[in-house]
């Protein structure tokens, strides 16, 4: 029997049956759809926290002070140790060849006010590599001073919603506001740009890193940013950067540098993780609709036994009859599948309609791995089933008495 | 034992089948021994157990014997393996039963297909030669039909037109006119006898003597055995 | 007709195709574990981690220096105004406070006979122990001494202390910490991880120390316990009060356990209930089987419902006999997932005896009047076709 013939036949059976194929339809792209949607959100957040890593750009080493020796567990973020990571430690990484850039990071919360509007802020204290290091554009007047990167000065750059509340739409150029007991000149106002790495770079004052060192009468850096030149030659550099620590700090290597890739690798393998495992319970149902299937199938060949019993009379073999079956399963399965596909990438597209800073997207594996589970379902379940048809009696079961699929 | 002439196109030796019911074991064939040759016409009478639908189904293949042999064409058929039964049921053999067992989803013409179907012939020569076998039994205006549209008799026509489509050389038929008036059991018999004429061996199981008159030999089963087997 | 006599036909008719019902049922049943257990396992986890958090009691409020609101950064950064440890004393004296936790946190090289292992360090006060839950092994923990001038004692977390250690006395040795010398005076037990920080790596010092080793003006950290009969709201307003004093405005934040709590809860809840949807979309699923296997029960037997009609039963009658067999394949799947669920989590039991999960009976109900709503629901159509069915033509369906 040609496989056109096989598709045209149970075409046929399926049409005939057309409450029972629609349902069976129903349950296949309802479990085919949920995978896909379920997953497109798993790996949205992926893409999502992707696209925040990489706007760092890939080529991002962090220095924090401090480090432990405890095996897993998260790095000492708090950074605090009792030697400080000082801007002569960063000035003396800067010599190291392969890095480009360097922004030396001082932080804190400090009050910021002019005329009658006050906010508490983060103010960060650092170079003008800083802008170029972590992608950030100046929408209004200038960045630092080039003078920022070893002296003091007066000047500030603004986030744009701290320029907001603090002027309002009026023009903060070259306006003096006081950070602390200190006054500064706002030379800057930053580009509109959302939260990045937990930090709201909206709601931030940027002044040179001396000048913060002075506000916080503290010369410990936060951490320090670097960008390398050449990332393949990034193992090299990380030992570069401990050497040169080690020899400004009485043989110590007290920091703990953390690459760009291994913060993304981390959150990467939590996130599809976290999708593999939500897409794996939604395809529990493809489980439970493969049960309905063996069901329906066992049924069909009971009800369909005397045409089973006809075509072995008119010289179908078993293994076509069983074959007959497993087709329709699979046509069922397949089309199941192709349909739920179909629909969960529509509601991939509307979400993305409604929510387009989300980056939803089904992942190719996950639509892949739902339509094989599906049409392996098919197949495992309809397995049973298509035996027993295919080894009917054809006398008993032309007179309606081979009993069939269900006692 | 006497030897078959090789010409014979069935021989069956000492054929014998055994049912069960409940306890009873009950002798459907009891050591049959007969020959038929190409191109006969027979008729099958006997009470009804006689075993007469299970001598059919035996040489149709569709059954097994518990002893004794069956050559078709000179092939003994006991060893073959169910593939290649089902692909001489398809080839050699056209079956034509009481109930006419169209399926009913299917068109007229689609019915009549389907053992071209199973052959896997490509779909043009299954239409061409559908409609070559509708046209044989008279139905070619009915094509597109489903079974529940059409009479018994014309029903019956469908079946007969399945049965020849493979052109194969031996027809079996079940009281091919049970389930239909006098007139159009008469119009198919006439039917079956017109392909007899053109050269098919035609079994026919009746139990109606008028029919089994008009056949050239008939056989009388009763309790699984041959009792009569007369040519006329 | 009688409840026993309809209970018993539907009975029969399940039976009759046993087969048939047992693979419906069990579509059913792998819905309701898969629900019940996602919720069971959302519910374990919030507990889990909620216990996490009240150990260290229920009466405790936190203030963090710097007025902002990015949630946990306040400690760790620099600032303008200081959170001194006259500040914690201060606080230490308030109506309602019963004890005051500075704290400070780092981490620094640890040095002991030739070995060195870079590790926390946590400058506390000395009630951290009884607050924090700490339990000591051996030894003591900080004494109260005064805030400003501590003796430079030192506890020593477990794992840290068998890395300097190994199996040796502890007790009475000096190690370095920085640059200065401390003499160990406890040692933990285990306490494992909080917030992705080791404890057991952890040396405790007290808090002006802390100070002095880090070069800090200012604790990250104040942990205030109050008094159980006074309300979170009285004791904020009062820390907010001595604090605004003090300083002159408000730049410091606080976060009582209530709060932490309360939105943590919130998150934990709802993970929970995402989890009980994803197993939702199966148990659907389950109610299209029972749906789809009524439809072609009730085409199957319009002979026996024709006949049924002809001996007098009427169409409500007919229906309810339908719509119980829905039910009773719900609830049956119902009842087969529950077992299957509670035998999971037995097994769980034995294998993460960490997180216990159980199954509360709300859960349940819940699972089984859903199982209810969806039989009802899966067989409303299938029962009305039935019930709709015209006798004649029933009958006459017979084959």
């Amino acid at each position: 029997m040609s496989l056109w013939d096989r598709l045209r036949f149970n075409s046929q059976v399926l049409a005939r049956q057309r409450w029972r194929t629609l349902l069976l339809l129903l349950t296949i792209s309802l479990g085919v759809a949920s995978v896909v949607v379920l997953t497109s959100v798993g790996e949205g957040a992926r893409r999502y926290v992707d696209g925040e890593f990489s706007s760092l750009g890939n080529q991002i080493l962090l220095v924090l002070p401090g480090k432990t020796e405890t095996t897993g567990g998260a790095p000492p973020l708090y950074g605090t140790s009792p030697r400080d990571l000082t801007l002569e430690d960063a000035n003396a990484l800067a010599q190291i060849g392969n890095i480009r850039r360097i922004a030396p990071i001082i932080a804190g919360t400090a009050r910021v006010s002019h005329g009658s509007f006050a906010r508490e802020v983060v103010t960060l204290g650092t170079t003008p590599d800083f802008f170029p290091v972590r992608n950030l554009s100046i929408g209004q007047g200038k960045p630092l001073p080039a003078s920022a990167i070893d002296t003091a000065s007066p000047t500030v750059v603004l986030g744009a919603k701290l320029k907001q509340e603090l002027f309002g739409n009026r023009n903060p150029l070259n306006q003096w506001l006081r950070i602390g007991e200190r006054r500064f000149r706002v030379t800057g106002v930053l580009q509109e740009r959302g939260e990045s790495l937990g930090l709201d770079m909206r709601d931030m004052a940027i002044i040179p890193i001396r000048s913060a060192e002075q506000l916080f009468n503290s010369p410990g850096l936060f951490r320090i940013l670097l960008e390398l030149k050449q990332i393949d030659q990034l193992e090299v550099a990380k030992q570069q950067i401990l050497d040169k620590i080690r020899l400004r700090h009485d043989g110590e290597d007290d920091v703990t540098l953390i690459s760009q890739d291994s913060m993304l690798s981390t959150f990467d393998n939590v996130l599809t993780t976290l999708t593999a495992s939500v897409g794996a319970i939604a395809a529990i149902s493809l489980l439970v609709a493969g049960i309905l299937i063996m069901n329906i199938s066992l049924i069909s060949v009971s009800q369909r036994q005397r045409e089973i019993g006809l075509l072995k009379a008119l010289g179908a073999s078993a293994p076509l009859v069983r074959s007959l079956f497993l087709t329709e399963a699979l046509m069922l399965t397949g089309s199941g599948a192709l349909i739920g596909t179909a629909f969960g990438e529509l509601a991939v597209t509307i979400a993305l309609q409604l929510l387009p800073n989300f980056p939803f997207y089904a992942p190719l594996w996950a639509e892949l791995a739902a339509t094989s589970m599906a049409v392996g379902c098919g197949l495992l379940f309809s397995w049973w089933p298509a035996s027993r048809a295919a080894g009917l009696d054809p006398i008993l079961a032309m007179r309606g008495e081979a009993g069939g699929g269900h006692q | 034992m006497n030897r078959q002439p090789p010409s014979a196109m069935i021989a069956l030796d000492q054929l014998s089948k055994q049912y069960r019911i409940g306890n009873t074991p009950l002798n459907a064939l009891a050591g049959i021994d007969l020959t038929i040759n190409a191109g006969e016409y027979i008729a099958i009478t006997g009470p009804s157990g006689s075993g007469k639908s299970t001598l059919l189904n035996m040489i149709g293949l569709l059954d097994r014997p518990d002893s004794g042999s069956y050559c078709l064409h000179g092939e003994a058929t006991e060893s073959l393996n169910e593939e290649r039964r089902a692909q001489l049921r398809r080839d050699q053999i056209g079956f034509i039963f009481q109930a006419f067992h169209l399926i009913p989803r299917l068109s007229a013409l689609e019915n009549i297909s389907l053992p071209l179907m199973l052959a896997g012939l490509p779909r043009a020569e299954q239409q061409q030669r559908g409609m070559q076998a509708l046209q044989q039994v008279g139905l070619s205006p009915q094509a597109q039909q489903r079974p529940n549209q059409l009479s018994g008799g014309q029903q019956q026509r469908v079946a007969i037109a399945r049965a020849i489509v493979m052109q194969p050389p031996l027809l079996l038929a079940d009281e091919p006119t049970g389930n239909l008036d006098q007139r159009s059991g008469g119009e198919i018999i006439e039917l079956l006898e017109g392909l007899n004429s053109q050269g098919m061996t035609l079994l026919v199981v009746t139990h109606d003597n008028a029919i089994a008159r008009r056949s050239k030999r008939q056989l009388k089963l009763v309790d699984g055995a041959i009792v009569i087997d007369q040519r006329s | 007709m009688s409840w026993g006599d309809s209970i018993h036909w539907i009975w029969r008719a399940l039976l009759a195709q046993r087969l048939r019902s047992l693979l419906t049922l069990l579509g059913m049943a792998i819905g309701i574990t898969a629900v019940s257990l996602m919720s069971a396992l959302g519910e374990g986890v919030r507990h889990y981690v909620l216990q996490e958090f009240t150990q260290f009691g229920s009466h405790l409020l936190a203030v963090t220096p710097g007025k902002t609101e990015t949630f946990g950064l306040g400690g760790i950064l620099n600032t303008v105004r200081p959170l001194s440890l006259q500040d914690a004393q201060s606080l230490s004296r308030l109506n309602g406070v019963e004890k005051v936790i500075p704290v400070v946190f780092g981490t620094a090289p640890i040095k002991y006979a030739g070995l060195s292992r870079h590790s926390n360090v946590a400058g506390v006060g000395p009630d951290a122990d009884s607050v924090w839950q700490l339990a000591l092994a051996q030894g003591r923990f900080l004494p109260q001494d005064d805030l400003d001038n501590a003796r430079p004692f030192a506890v020593l977390g477990s794992t840290l202390k068998q890395e300097l250690f190994g199996s040796a006395n502890a007790l009475g040795e000096s190690v370095h910490i920085g640059s200065a010398r401390f003499r160990v005076i406890g040692v933990l037990a285990s306490k494992g991880q909080f917030l992705g920080t080791d404890l057991d790596d952890t040396a405790y010092i007290p808090v002006s120390r802390g100070l002095k080793l880090f070069n800090r003006e200012s604790l990250m950290e104040i942990d205030v316990v109050y008094r159980p009969n006074i309300s979170a709201e009285l004791i904020s307003k009062r820390v907010k009060q001595q604090l605004e004093a003090r300083h002159g405005l408000e730049d410091f934040t606080l976060v009582t356990q209530d709060e932490v709590l309360k939105s943590l809860d919130q998150i934990l809840r709802m993970l929970k209930y995402a989890g009980g949807s994803l197993g939702l979309i199966s148990l659907v699923v389950g109610g299209v089987g029972i749906l789809t296997i009524m439809l072609i029960t009730t085409s199957e037997r319009a002979h026996e419902i024709g006949l049924l009609r002809a001996l007098g039963s009427t169409a409500p009658q007919i229906r309810n006999l339908f719509l119980g067999e829905a039910v009773v394949l719900a609830l049956a799947g119902c009842a087969l997932g529950l077992a299957i669920t509670a035998s999971l989590l037995l097994l769980s039991r034995w294998a993460l005896p960490g997180l216990p999960l159980t199954l509360p009976p709300q859960m349940v109900l819940l699972a089984l009047a859903v199982s209810a709503l969806i039989g009802v629901i899966a067989g409303v159509k299938p029962a009305s076709d039935a019930a709709a069915m015209n006798p004649i033509e029933a009958l006459r369906q017979s084959e």
